[in-house]
């Protein structure tokens, strides 16, 4: 019974303390909260970042050639930017010249000014012809105006292939003695045009976040799961040193003597504060779990699966922290111990950086040096909605390491305090 | 006949190479006062520390209401309150929430608790502030709280450990008092200080230490016939000067001088005959003093007599 009411009493204590509250739940919650909106780019939900859509001014100075009055190269162009998978990033509008479009710029009316020259057209369909768009851009914008020139040059592209093939097949019938048809380059870009209209991937650009395939974006805020897990194991390694700390502070206090004092046995006293660290953990990682799921929408997993990964997290930080604690001489030592050792083990057991893509595989190896290593795999696992069985192995490692710290921490107490 | 409360023999206790305590024997009647009086470092905590079962004597044997310290420490622990010289209390819990863990620490449950919880906070006069955080407390307050966990299970013996040590007069007085009325009630109460006039106030019984022994034992009237009708003279002298404490020393009728930063002790047996040769001596060696006190022989002249220092040094 008196090791309830020990565990109670620290619980009641760790829970009135600010300090303790704040590395319990609002730090992990706050930082993986801060890398998520730094790095995540998924604040909207769904998987795309949201790009402002750029004003385009254009002034069409195409003349219409009158060897082929069917075919507008200007006119395409402009149907070409108005394709509707472009609407949500370009904002089209019409000068009746350049200086109009131009001044457009320059008023801030508009990001970018596309002049189509007088020639387009003839250029189009003639061999020896050239003709070059003009784009005339806010100099402060990089993106807008970087699109843009890459739609017209995706454009332009089309059209020199076509010529490119018209005057090499020319070219080719030169050779032979044959006569040259100088209607090639005009029916060729006429194709290109009909391609044009008729394709539907003609504007075939796509934005995605940086966190890669469509998939994993669609699956749902696939970095936040991994930044939460990484943070929420940190700061039960964390709770789980701190509230071992407590009986070194207890013992500074002399209430761990007045403890003694009493008729409860030494291992019932220092029992009940290892139930109190647990209980805490326990707690601790509901809270978060549970606080994670709403705010970031996570969905952690099977249900039997989160619970033995919970359970062999706790039982690892618990034991890890009664061994850390158990090396220390008194609380001034604590600061160190649990800022340097701690978060050092947490780096190298891929805490931090497990939510950016791309990490050597190499460095997944390394993570499994460390306890913190172990409960990240076990919770990735988790995540991915692997069941209980997949899991197992993991949690199983994290049980013994649990258990053989533990042993190692309450043997060095009981030699200082029993 | 009555059971005695406690009983020490040859209690030793070493640290490596240094005896903290040699051989300690005293025995203490149930519903007495005993104090231990020493300077710091006398011993008096470790052989507390024994008694309470925190540390393991090297030698000898305690009884505490019978029960042996080493071999029945449970028992031992059931009958004794130890208030430490220390407060040791958990500051971020009230009043009230201390007593009740402490309480329940020794079993005490439910209506009982609650019982003995508003009882303690009566005694130690806190029934106003019970809800608050100890940490808010004054020191004498805390001293109190301090007290009033070791009363919790009413103990038959209840163990003191400098209990009034860097408190108000007014908390001093009050922490006094509640000693005298919990012995009233028939509690027996073992006591260290190295404040002189407390051992003197309370005790039926005193035992002086020093360097781990107890050098003398009785009541306090026995112990100061030990200095016979020696004079106890307080002087201040404004330099200190080894020839005029020499000269002092070798006065007849002067038996001790103890001597701390200009602050001298003598114990001599007619105070009037000996200040106007102390005066002589010191006006030739141009040493002035600065203040005179005439005390009657009291548990620091017995100190002084059987140690050759004062108490405080």
């Amino acid at each position: 019974m008196n090791i309830i009411d020990v565990a109670v009493k620290d619980l009641r204590r760790v829970f009135r303390s600010v300090f303790a509250l704040i590395m319990m739940f609002g730090a992990p919650l706050l930082i993986a909260g801060l890398l998520y909106f730094a790095f995540g780019g998924l604040a909207s939900g769904s998987g795309s970042f949201t790009l402002a859509r750029t004003r385009v001014i254009i002034a069409n100075l195409d003349q219409i050639s009158p060897s082929a009055s069917s075919f507008k190269a200007g006119d395409m162009l402009i149907k070409f930017l108005q394709n509707e998978d472009l609407t949500d990033i370009l904002e089209l509008t019409m000068a009746p010249d350049e200086v109009s479009a131009r001044s457009a710029v320059d008023r801030q009316q508009a990001d970018v000014a596309l002049i189509i020259p007088a020639n387009f057209t003839q250029a189009a369909l003639t061999p020896d012809q050239n003709a070059a768009v003009l784009l005339y851009q806010d100099p402060t914008l990089t993106i807008g105006p970087g699109i843009v020139k890459d739609l017209v040059n995706h454009f332009m592209d089309g059209f020199s292939g076509a010529k490119i093939a018209a005057e090499v097949t020319h070219a080719a019938a030169q050779a032979s003695g044959s006569r040259p048809d100088l209607s090639l380059s005009a029916w060729a870009s006429q194709q290109y045009a009909t391609y044009l209209e008729s394709s539907s991937h003609a504007a075939a650009l796509h934005n995605t976040s940086p966190s890669g395939s469509t998939e994993q974006t669609a699956s749902g805020l696939a970095m936040i799961g991994p930044i939460m897990a990484g943070m929420m194991i940190f700061f039960v390694f964390f709770m789980g040193a701190n509230g071992a700390e407590s009986i070194i502070r207890e013992h500074e206090e002399g209430t761990l003597s007045r403890l003694f004092t009493t008729p409860a046995s030494a291992i019932t006293i220092l029992g009940g504060k290892f139930v109190g660290v647990f209980v805490t953990l326990v707690i601790q990682t509901t809270v978060l779990l549970a606080a994670s799921a709403l705010i970031f929408h996570i969905s952690w997993g099977e249900p039997l699966s989160v619970g033995l990964a919970t359970f062999g997290l706790i039982v690892a930080a618990t034991g890890f922290g009664v061994m850390l604690m158990s090396f220390i001489k008194s609380t001034r030592q604590t600061g160190p111990i649990l800022g340097g050792v701690l978060t050092l083990t947490g780096m190298v057991g891929g805490l931090i950086t497990n939510g950016i893509p791309n990490i050597p595989a190499i460095m997944d190896k390394i993570a499994l040096t460390m306890p913190q290593g172990w409960a990240m795999h076990t919770w990735k696992l988790t995540l991915a909605g692997s069941n209980a069985g997949a899991i197992i192995l993991p949690v199983m490692v994290l049980l013994i390491l649990g258990a053989l710290f533990f042993t190692v921490g309450l043997m060095l107490f009981r030699r200082r305090f029993i | 006949m009555t059971q005695k409360a406690l009983q020490v023999r040859n209690l030793q206790k070493c640290f490596d190479a240094f005896t903290a305590v040699r051989k300690v024997d005293f025995e203490v009647q149930q519903g007495e006062i005993f104090s231990l009086l020493g300077p710091n470092g006398a011993g008096k905590s470790t052989t507390i520390s024994m008694l309470s079962c925190l540390l393991e004597p090297s030698g000898g044997e305690a009884y505490v209401m019978g029960h042996s310290v080493t071999k029945e420490a449970q028992a031992v622990k059931r009958a004794i309150g130890v208030v430490p010289q220390d407060i040791a209390l958990y500051g971020d819990l009230s009043a009230r929430e201390n007593l009740s863990f402490w309480g329940k620490m020794y079993g005490l449950r439910g209506n009982a608790l609650a019982k003995r919880v508003d009882e303690v906070l009566e005694i130690i006069r806190l029934t106003e502030r019970q809800k608050d955080r100890v940490d808010k407390f004054s020191g004498g307050m805390k001293r109190r709280v301090n007290i009033g966990v070791a009363l919790m299970h009413k103990p038959a013996v209840i163990i003191m450990d400098e209990p009034t040590v860097g408190i108000d007069p007014q908390s001093r007085r009050h922490i006094l008092d509640n000693i005298k009325e919990l012995n009233s009630q028939g509690m027996t109460v073992l006591y260290t200080t190295h404040y002189m006039e407390e051992a003197q106030e309370l005790s039926d019984h005193i035992a002086i230490m020093d360097q781990g022994e107890i050098i003398a034992c009785g009541t306090h009237t026995e112990l100061v016939r030990m200095v016979g009708e020696l004079d106890r003279i307080e002087l201040t002298i404004n330099v200190d000067s080894e020839n005029v404490i020499a000269d002092w020393q070798a006065t007849a009728g002067v038996h001790r001088v103890s001597a701390e930063d200009g602050h001298l002790t003598i114990l001599a047996e007619d105070s009037n005959l000996i200040l106007p040769h102390l005066f002589e001596s010191a006006t030739q060696a141009k040493v002035r003093i600065t203040s005179v006190d005439i005390q009657e022989p009291n548990l620091e002249a017995v100190f002084l007599h059987l140690t050759g220092k004062a108490l405080r040094e």
